[in-house]
């Protein structure tokens, strides 16, 4: 997938994405997934491939299996040995301490996600996109069609992250 | 065999003020609560600096710890590097840089392992890869 995306909830990238991923929920990219864009999101958690600056409003975490190249602006900060990471890192001072939330924010949110049904997330996905309740999140969405089908880039291994596109070419 | 130029301040309190003990075939050279170093200092062994303040240049052949309450202002250069407490500075770890949940980091760090536990704080710029061609891997 290339293009924009604002997401009203959680997200768990799969595949290819190009672009910008602005998430309010949490953004989980699988150990498979390339990602070329810039991600913003509450928790991040980074099994794969990050090429891009990354905001985590609240914390990032960079598994063994993930890496990321690119500027870091997160609260808190977690990299697992065998990650691979380079880049800028702005904590903007100390970082606050929760141990008490670190699993559980993720564990019910992350629910619907973690099943890995093509469903699940779709309605999350499609819902705000289809219903276009914000303005927002119908322009940067209209790119995406732009996508499906088009270049090779939008190396979609069938995950959950192609649902806005599916939606998408009824907005045009 | 290796060229030391230390200028050490120590406070005349605590006389236990650099301790060389074997430990792994390597020296250890330890710096207290009560102890301050500054100058530049290369250094064949493993280095812990437990309290106190350390500032300048500290080119280590072992380990480096930085403990908990701990203010270092130096360039820091040793194989693995533990921080738990603040540094200020250029770090370079041949090996592994780990970053406990008291660490502070202020610096630009290149190492090849990265280890950040949660509640570290790092602001800088961060290299990964081979110490030695680190052409932009």
């Amino acid at each position: 997938m290339i293009g924009q995306i604002y997401i009203e909830g959680d997200l768990r990238i799969g595949g290819t994405i190009e672009g910008e991923v602005e998430v309010t929920g949490d953004v989980e990219v699988d150990d498979m997934a390339k990602v070329k864009a810039s991600l913003a999101g509450r928790d991040v958690s980074i099994k794969g491939q990050v090429n891009g600056a990354v905001v985590a409003r609240k914390r990032l975490v960079i598994a063994r299996s993930g890496s990321l190249t690119g500027d870091v602006h997160v609260a808190r900060l977690i990299i697992q040995d065998g990650a691979a990471f380079s880049g800028k890192v702005s904590m903007g001072g100390a970082a606050e301490v929760r141990p008490a939330r670190a699993a559980e924010p993720e564990a019910p949110a992350a629910e619907p996600e973690v099943k890995a049904l093509p469903e699940a997330p779709a309605p999350i996905v499609a819902a705000p996109v289809a219903a276009a309740p914000a303005p927002k999140v119908a322009a940067p969405a209209a790119q995406a069609p732009v996508v499906r089908g088009k270049s090779g880039k939008t190396g979609k291994t069938g995950k959950p992250v192609a649902a806005p596109t599916r939606g998408k070419p009824k907005r045009r | 065999m290796d060229t030391q130029e230390a200028v050490a301040e120590s406070t005349p309190m605590e006389t236990t003020n650099q301790s060389d003990s074997k430990r792994d075939g390597l020296k250890k050279f330890t710096l207290g609560p009560n102890d301050s170093l500054e100058g530049k200092l290369t250094y064949d062994g493993h280095m812990t600096v437990d309290g106190g303040r350390a500032e300048g240049e500290f080119r280590v052949g072992g380990n480096i710890e930085i403990g908990n309450n701990t203010v270092v202002k130096a360039l820091l250069e040793g194989s693995n590097v533990t921080i738990k407490g603040e540094v200020e500075g250029r770090l370079t770890a041949r090996d592994k840089l780990t970053l406990g949940k008291s660490a502070k980091l202020n610096g630009d760090v290149q190492t090849r392992r990265l280890q950040i536990e949660d509640g570290a704080s790092l602001n800088g710029y961060v290299r990964m890869g081979d110490f030695e061609q680190q052409a932009g891997s």
